[in-house]
């Protein structure tokens, strides 16, 4: 008779099997839950934009302040990209032969806007709002990190859901007086939370967590 | 056979250590690649937002400018002197809002934001950018008026927010960036420059002359 005969490494299939059904769905557990986390798929998305402007030259060097360009961004929901108008200010007489200001040349003679691409996207159905912010004295620097040293803007934060409400549960630590919200080197020179705790004191901040703030 | 399927696994295994490391690069590496966005709910609506494209037009601006010859609510702007500088053709000698600290203040921080990278925080011309345009030498920049002489501190108020409003010479028009109220309250704060840069033993409070000497 011709016994099968289970051969000698079958002894490790029942020990290797139960690893391999631990390993496995932790495995694709992580795979889903890093890759799809927006750490992963959102943060440090920096497009190539149509001409080359650099935050690190005009605010980093030259010290322009944000407000300069983004000029609604105390006063209304947008912070708005600057029209070519705006660059054409300067731009008129500095560099005005430059191979790099060619489109913002065009754009001023056609009346054709440049087509800037964005690169902080919320989806359509979040309501958010700058002047809320930086009227009560939140810093770009905490949504936007380090523009100023920026040669081409990239997202720094998630901007999910739980970022958002973990400042809004505690804002202490970005809170700051209003005068220095576009100086993102600024530090409070003291421990940030008591600063922070202060200012949320005095100017009695209370963010919402109420669905219908950033949803309606 | 045991050993292909050592083998096997162990090659199995490394291969599924690659979206890990893809992952991990994901994380760290910037990119200028169009975000993954598997799960779409209502991300991208069919709808206008500010400053977004639509193809209809042949600006392709979804945001219409004002039609040539309307004006929008609330924007008739009928009071020359506020929103001109201006009564029956002449610059108004003073500014028309009430001087009070407020309005300084807020003068000051608008004229820092919007003036100062040329002007220079004291008015003498010597911002950044006017710095850095001298330096490169083009031949088409000229530099900005210094506010601390007579021919500037005879200005009327109105002349000075006349070329806030619409340029002069070789500076650029800032009426679209900056809302009236604020352009008189830069006037008022470059005023305070003027004085405090051109201020006399006289001006100083009689009791505070003496910390001076
Ligand atoms: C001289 C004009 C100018 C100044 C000053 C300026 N910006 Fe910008 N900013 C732009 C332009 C033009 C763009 C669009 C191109 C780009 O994304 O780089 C932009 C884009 C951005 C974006 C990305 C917008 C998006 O698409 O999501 C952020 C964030 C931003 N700016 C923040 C700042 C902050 C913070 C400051 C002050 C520290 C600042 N900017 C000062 C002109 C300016
Ligand atoms: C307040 C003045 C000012 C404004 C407003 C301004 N710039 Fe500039 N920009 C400068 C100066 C000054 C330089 C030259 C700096 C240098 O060469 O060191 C420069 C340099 C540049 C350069 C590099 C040119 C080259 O050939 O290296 C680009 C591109 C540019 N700017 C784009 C823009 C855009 C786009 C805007 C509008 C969003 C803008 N700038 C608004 C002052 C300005
Ligand atoms: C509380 C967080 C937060 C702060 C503070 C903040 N931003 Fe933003 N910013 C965002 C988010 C979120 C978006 C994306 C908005 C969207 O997709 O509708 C954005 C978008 C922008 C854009 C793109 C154009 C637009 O209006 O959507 C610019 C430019 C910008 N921010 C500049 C600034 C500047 C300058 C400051 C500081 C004066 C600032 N932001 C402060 C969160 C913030
Ligand atoms: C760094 C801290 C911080 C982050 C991040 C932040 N917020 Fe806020 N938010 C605040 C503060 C502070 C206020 C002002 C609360 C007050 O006025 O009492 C506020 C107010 C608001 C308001 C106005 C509420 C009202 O009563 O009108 C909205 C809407 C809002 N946030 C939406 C968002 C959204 C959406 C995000 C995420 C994309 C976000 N915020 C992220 C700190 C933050
Ligand atoms: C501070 C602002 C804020 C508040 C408050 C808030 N949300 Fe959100 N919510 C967001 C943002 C921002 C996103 C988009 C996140 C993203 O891009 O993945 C979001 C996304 C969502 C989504 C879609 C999630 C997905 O990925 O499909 C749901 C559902 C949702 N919110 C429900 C709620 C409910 C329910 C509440 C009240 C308990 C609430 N939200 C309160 C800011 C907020
Ligand atoms: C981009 C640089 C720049 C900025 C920013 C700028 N200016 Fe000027 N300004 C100039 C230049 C250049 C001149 C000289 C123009 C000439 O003589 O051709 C000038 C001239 C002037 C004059 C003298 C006009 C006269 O009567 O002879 C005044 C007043 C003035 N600017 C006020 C302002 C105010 C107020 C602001 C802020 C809202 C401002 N400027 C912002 C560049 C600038």
């Amino acid at each position: 008779m011709n016994h099968f005969v289970f051969p000698k490494w079958s002894n490790f299939a029942a020990p290797a099997l139960v690893i391999i059904a631990l390993i496995v769905p932790g495995y694709a557990l992580s795979v889903v839950y890093y890759g799809g986390s927006p750490r992963t798929t959102d943060v440090g998305y920096e497009p190539a934009q149509p001409v080359e402007y650099s935050h690190a030259l005009h605010v980093g060097k030259l010290g322009i302040d944000c407000r300069y360009c983004h000029t609604t961004v105390e006063s209304s929901a947008q912070a708005s990209i600057p029209p070519t108008q705006t660059c054409m200010n300067c731009h008129k007489q500095i560099r005005a032969e430059s191979r790099k200001l060619l489109p913002m040349k065009q754009s001023h003679a056609t009346g054709m806007p440049i087509e800037w691409i964005r690169v902080h996207d919320l989806p359509d159905y979040v309501y958010f709002n700058h002047s809320a912010h930086v009227t009560r004295g939140v810093s770009c620097v905490s949504c936007h990190g380090r523009v100023d040293k920026m040669q081409v803007v990239y997202q720094k934060e998630t901007l999910s859901m739980a970022w958002c409400l973990d400042c809004h549960r505690r804002p202490e630590k970005h809170l700051r007086e209003q005068e220095f919200v576009t100086q993102l080197d600024w530090t409070p020179g003291e421990d940030p939370l008591t600063y922070g705790l202060r200012i949320r004191e005095r100017n009695n901040i209370n963010p919402s967590t109420d669905c219908s703030t950033c949803h309606r | 056979m045991s050993k292909s399927v050592i083998i096997g696994g162990m090659i199995a295994a490394l291969l599924a250590l690659l979206p890990l490391l893809f992952i991990a690069r994901a994380r760290v590496v910037r990119s200028d690649r169009t975000r993954i966005h598997l799960i779409q709910d209502m991300d991208n609506q069919p709808k206008f937002k500010a400053q977004s494209s639509n193809p209809l037009f042949a600006d392709r601006r979804a945001m219409r400018p004002r039609v040539l010859g309307t004006v929008a609510r609330e924007q008739l702007n009928e009071d020359t002197r506020l929103y001109l500088g201006m009564s029956n053709g002449e610059f108004v000698p003073t500014n028309p809002l009430p001087i009070t600290e407020a309005l300084l203040k807020r003068g000051q921080e608008r004229y820092d934001i919007f003036c100062a990278a040329c002007h220079g925080l004291a008015g003498y011309g010597d911002g950044m950018v006017a710095i850095r345009a001298d330096e490169l030498q083009e031949g088409t920049w000229t530099p900005p008026t210094s506010y601390h002489n007579d021919l500037m501190r005879e200005r009327e108020d109105g002349h000075l927010f006349n070329t806030i409003t619409n340029g002069i010479r070789n500076m650029a028009a800032y009426g679209p960036q900056i809302p009236a109220q604020d352009r008189w309250a830069i006037v008022a704060y470059i005023r305070a420059l003027q004085r405090s840069q051109n201020a006399k033993l006289e001006d100083v409070p009689e009791e505070l002359r003496a910390s001076l000497r």
